[in-house]
């Protein structure tokens, strides 16, 4: 029994202490000064996955220009990061993906949707002896995804590509095993290209592959491609910029008929032509908006990458505390208008000014007790 | 002296009481957030062959195909090195009980290599290298049995057994040395003093003694390979396929949650949660079983697990 009491004490002594350090933790961090005007707040987003490194980099960053505010981000996906915005845990959500109308209604008040950064998707390949810049069009890499299309010597791909010997190579299609952002811009991109991939397939952050292996994530997708002799996959422009000249990926057909090999300028003249053909306002319904497809037919945008997405920032409109508020319209602003430069070199693709423009108009109007917080 | 008896009672009931409830919590959490999609499938979610979250449209049985195949090529490879380990470990290295300890304890340290590392190996390794000389070899001599009659891709039902089986020995190769090792001694040495040779006595006393204990420890290997995730998701391809041929992509029911979660919603979610309330099930089935077996072989003696 003496033991017994001994244990005892040990578990009380043991969680006093415990809690000590929590309290002082708690107690000591408020206490920080700063030179900062903005009160001291904690901004919790949660959401894609894509968007992580880059909040990642933007953290420190921002940490010393405010370091009052703390972002906390976890990266749990688009669809979770919504359900968490819907359930009011998080100050904002990430997505890859524009919310759908079930998720606008589940929401209930006004969301403003604010596209934060872009990215674009390539179709990256394994071939012995071909090096960046295969020709594609759309029509054929639907064909290809679509299991219609089988070995590197098809007269579709050596029509597209005079003077490249095509090796007789059975392909492999990869593609990503967890729903994405990726792949949404890619099966969007599809379903624009070929209207039997649009009836049978469909787009989505997931969706029924008709052919080909899933990989875990953009590293996996890669892995797999690298591994395997005759294999294509959608890769993210992010991977090649960060890995380059490790996977070879292939050129894009463009509306203005142009073959375009991906960068950082021809993905952002894309945003800049999807977005001058009109984004709605911030806090309307975002659910048809892609680049993808406003650009799909544009052929004076004769510079775009066709596979251009963008990924946006979800908040309400209506903020339930001035502090919070405050500082989400700071950490909103800051984002938009000066860490976008800080991602390129991840691969991230900084917005264009027309861009920039609607998304300052849509911070202006997050709103608390009625009245604009900028 | 009495209060202090009280005061044990009521913290020991509170931990198991936590359990049972944290278990209980669980299946209605999971019933709950399938409910959804229990409504709109009902039983035909089970026997349903399309996965297909644009439109809406979900069925079970790829998952579970690709969940029990994967299991039973990770039993039928795992089961015989395991036991062969036991073996050599409690029979073979009764006098040299050092030795044994070391390579037991090797093999319990497999146990505790996280499960995403043998997922990178698997992925980067194992996969190719099991594609160009095992499964390539396969193809070409033995393609016209339809297990072998896919183009090799490396990353296939096969390469996630391999790994599967790696995973799940040393818990099957734990169980089954601790139930020969409670296999009395009086039973050697009976065989021992009719003249019988070592393979005789392992062959005709030892194993028959053991039997339940090493169908138990089977019962456990399959418990944990059923519900394994990272290292099956980065192997088995992730296509939702029903195919006798092994070297086909496949998809789990644990890596179908573990890839697709995150990105969804509304009766999406619901079915992913009622493929993790089917996952439950089956786990939860084939641990009991298991339970029951190595009680029923080891009642009376001491047996660590």
């Amino acid at each position: 029994m003496k033991n017994m009491y001994i244990i005892i004490a040990a578990i009380v002594i043991i969680a006093i202490i415990i809690g000590g350090v929590f309290a002082y933790i708690s107690l000591s961090t408020p206490a920080k000064t700063s030179t900062s005007t903005l009160a001291a707040a904690t901004l919790n987003g949660a959401g894609s996955t894509l968007v992580f490194p880059l909040m990642s980099i933007w953290t420190p960053v921002y940490a010393q220009a405010q370091p009052n505010i703390k972002i906390d981000y976890s990266p749990v996906g688009s669809g979770t990061g919504i359900t968490d915005l819907t359930k009011k845990l998080v100050d904002f959500g990430a997505s890859d993906a524009p919310m759908t109308a079930a998720q606008y209604t589940a929401v209930g008040s006004t969301v403003l949707t604010i596209p934060e950064s872009a990215s674009g998707v390539v179709p990256a390949y394994n071939i012995p002896g071909i090096s960046n810049g295969l020709n594609f069009t759309g029509a054929l890499l639907a064909n290809i995804f679509l299991g219609k299309i089988t070995n590197w010597n098809d007269p579709a791909i050596a029509a597209l590509n005079p003077g490249t010997t095509l090796p007789n190579l059975a392909i492999t299609v990869i593609h990503r095993s967890d729903g994405s952002g990726t792949m949404y811009a890619f099966t969007d991109y599809l379903s624009q290209a070929s209207s039997v991939w649009n009836t049978t397939v469909g787009k989505g952050t997931s969706v029924n592959w008709p052919v080909g292996i899933g990989e875990p994530k953009n590293a996996g997708v890669a892995a797999g491609i690298a591994d395997t002799s005759g294999s294509i996959g959608p890769l993210e422009i992010a991977y090649e910029i960060q890995n380059p000249n490790q996977i070879s990926y292939g050129a894009v057909q463009n509306a203005a008929g142009n073959y375009i090999l991906a960068n950082v300028t021809n993905i952002a003249a894309a945003l800049q032509a999807g977005a001058s053909s009109g984004l709605p306002a911030g806090n309307a319904a975002w659910t048809k908006v892609s680049i993808v497809d406003s650009i799909y037919s544009n052929a004076a945008a004769t510079n775009a990458y066709p596979i251009t997405t963008l990924t946006y920032i979800l908040v309400y409109q209506q903020q339930s505390s001035d502090v919070q508020g405050a500082a989400l319209v700071n950490f909103l602003s800051w984002i938009v208008n000066t860490g976008q430069a800080d991602g390129s070199g991840l691969g991230y693709v900084p917005l264009p000014a027309n861009i920039v423009a609607i998304d300052n108009t849509s911070i202006g109007q997050i709103t608390y007790n009625g009245t604009p917080i900028k | 002296m009495l209060r202090g008896d009280v005061i044990l009672k009521v913290i020991v009931a509170a931990a198991a009481l936590f359990i049972i409830g944290l278990l209980v919590s669980l299946a209605v959490e999971l019933y709950a957030g399938s409910a959804a999609s229990i409504g709109e499938f009902g039983s035909a979610f089970l026997i349903g062959r399309t996965w297909d979250p644009v439109h809406e449209i979900f069925g079970a049985l790829p998952f579970i195909y690709g969940t029990l195949l994967t299991s039973a090529i990770a039993i039928l490879i795992g089961l015989p090195i395991s036991l062969g380990v036991a073996i050599f470990i409690s029979e073979r290295l009764k006098s040299h009980q050092g030795f044994g300890y070391l390579l037991g304890t090797v093999v319990d340290l497999l146990a505790a290599v996280p499960s995403v590392i043998y997922g990178l190996w698997g992925l980067l390794i194992l996969s190719p290298l099991l594609r160009d000389y095992v499964e390539k070899p396969l193809h070409q001599s033995l393609g016209f049995i339809p297990l072998f009659s896919g183009t090799p891709f490396g990353l296939d039902f096969f390469t996630a057994g391999i790994i599967l089986a790696i995973m799940i020995i040393p818990t099957m190769s734990a169980v089954s040395r601790n139930v020969l090792n409670a296999v009395p001694n009086s039973q050697r040495e009976a065989m021992y003093s009719l003249g019988a040779t070592e393979w005789e006595v392992t062959q005709k006393s030892v194993l028959p003694y053991a039997r339940s204990g090493i169908f138990g420890a089977f019962v456990l290997g399959l418990g944990r390979a059923v519900g394994e995730t990272m290292a099956v998701t980065m192997v088995i391809g992730n296509t939702p396929r029903i195919t006798a041929n092994l070297f086909s992509g496949g998809y789990t029911l644990s890596s179908l949650i573990a890839n697709e979660f995150g990105e969804s919603s509304g009766l999406y979610q619901s079915a992913i949660i009622e493929i993790a309330l089917i996952l439950f099930l089956v786990a939860l089935v084939i641990n009991i079983f298991a339970r029951l077996l190595l009680w029923r072989m080891t009642r009376g003696t001491r047996v660590r697990i």
